[in-house]
């Protein structure tokens, strides 16, 4: 699978959980429905915790990197708010 | 008839703020720690309104503190800030004319072992700059002043203060309750390390404000519990309020100040015209767009006040908070009047409710009980 290029890029790096993924969704829903955000979030809890809660508001995690002790997320805006 | 004139004390809140208030309350339960469905989205309206905020005011989301209100706020910053800086110094300045939760917070710290330091005001309730410098010797290690006054409504040079803080290293806090939304506040050039904000006194819920903390700086919390608010003030948050607040934010124009100001000018010219010997109390420019603070030429505020509230015009003597006191205001004899010039202070305060229909059969009934004292 090719890696989508993404249009946007959220830095939640050092956001305490789970405000984190309320940004996420925050953002994605000012995004056109199948847009590419990138998300940067901290390992542990919230590389653990991020991904599911935005799967559940139908949005798609399609890559996760780790790159400099960071995660570095794709996701791809399922429409939902 | 109901002629609501006390918007200094608290206001109306918006339709748009009941709104969300009760959306969040019905379908919004869920504890925004939870990672549950429900959680995530009360987290969402959390930071929807944190986003809203630090937009307003120019900062970054995780700049804001969401607090009970002002008071816990103001609190939070003064003890927070200064207790954590022991160690640099003891010395905390504060204005003459901060709002009680400032003052007493200050106070508090005296017992902690560090020195509150009251700064003078001029007639018109101003702190100038000069007099902060002046203030500022060895072991300050903060300074509070807030931006506009809740009795007299006077702007107070918070930029230039803020500026001379920061130049030695000296902490600035600004208690900006009265004024935001109604006073632009761009914390890009308003270099303040803290700024207190609340929903009420802008059409929002009571129960919520909030604190802005600038990036890098230090805060002992007040509450330990749970961690939330990024470790600076635990306790669950007050969703529905904490959504009435951004509501809020967003429903307020900044073009409203001028048409509240030219009603409030209108009112004053209205009172000056039909009460020989009234005086305006505070600033005839730089004073906040809704605020009057106006003395009685003889007589008793406290009078006039209650025929006001039996004709179904509300209004008060001063602040909210000290107004049930039967002491002078202390921001009143700060500003140099006597304590009998003081019980003739009569505040009234207009919002972007206010008509001018209201305004002028406020001025009417005014005009009558203040004629009342003198006779």
């Amino acid at each position: 699978m090719n890696r989508p290029k993404a249009e946007e890029t959220l830095d939640l790096a050092g956001v305490p959980c789970p405000a984190n993924a309320a940004r996420a969704i925050l953002k994605l829903a000012g995004m056109a429905p199948g847009a590419v955000l990138a998300l940067i979030v901290d390992d542990g809890e919230p590389v653990r915790n991020v991904p599911p809660a935005l799967e559940e508001q139908g949005h798609s995690v399609l890559f996760r990197t780790l790159e400099g002790g960071r995660w570095r997320l794709l996701v791809r805006n399922g429409g939902a708010s | 008839m109901h002629i609501y004139l006390d918007n200094a004390a608290t206001t109306r809140p918006d339709p748009a703020v009941l709104r969300a208030m009760s959306r969040c309350a019905e379908h919004c339960y869920g504890n925004p720690a939870s990672w549950h469905r429900l959680g995530v989205q009360a987290a969402a309206e959390v930071e929807r309104a944190r986003q809203t905020l630090a937009q307003a005011l120019h900062a970054e989301p995780d700049e804001l503190v969401f607090t009970s209100g002002g008071t816990e706020a103001n609190n939070l910053a003064l003890k927070g800030a200064a207790w954590l800086r022991r160690g640099r110094g003891r010395r905390v300045v504060v204005s003459a004319v901060e709002h009680p939760s400032v003052l007493a917070a200050a106070r508090s710290l005296e017992a902690w072992g560090l020195r509150a330091v009251v700064a003078g005001v001029d007639r018109e309730g101003r702190i100038e700059p000069a007099t902060v410098r002046r203030a500022l010797t060895r072991g300050t290690v903060l300074v509070s002043v807030m931006h506009a006054n809740n009795e007299v409504g006077t702007i107070e040079p918070v930029e230039e203060i803020a500026r001379l803080c920061r130049a030695r290293g000296i902490l600035f806090h600004c208690d900006a309750c009265q004024s935001f939304t109604k006073v632009p506040i761009d914390l890009r050039r308003l270099r303040a390390d803290l700024l207190t904000v609340n929903a009420h006194k802008l059409h929002g819920p009571k129960g919520v404000g909030a604190l802005f903390v600038r990036r890098g700086t230090g805060l002992a919390p007040l509450l330990d519990g749970g961690g939330h608010e990024g470790g600076r003030r635990s306790g669950t948050p007050n969703v529905p309020a904490i959504a009435g607040f951004g509501a809020a934010v967003e429903a307020a124009d900044p073009r409203d100040a001028a048409s509240v100001g030219r009603l409030r000018d209108r009112l004053l010219r209205s009172l000056l015209r039909a009460v020989p010997g009234l005086r305006l109390n505070g600033p005839a420019r730089d004073r906040l767009c809704g605020h009057l603070h106006v003395m009685l030429p003889q007589g008793d505020a406290r009078t006039v006040l209650r025929k006001l509230s039996a004709a179904g015009v509300y209004a008060s003597s001063g602040s909210a908070c000290a107004s049930g006191r039967p002491e002078p205001s202390h921001v009143l004899t700060a500003m140099g009047l006597s304590p009998g010039e003081a019980s003739r202070g009569l505040r009234l305060t207009l919002s972007k409710h206010t008509t001018r229909a209201e305004v002028n059969a406020a001025a009417r009934l005014i005009a009558r009980f203040a004629a009342e004292e003198s006779s």
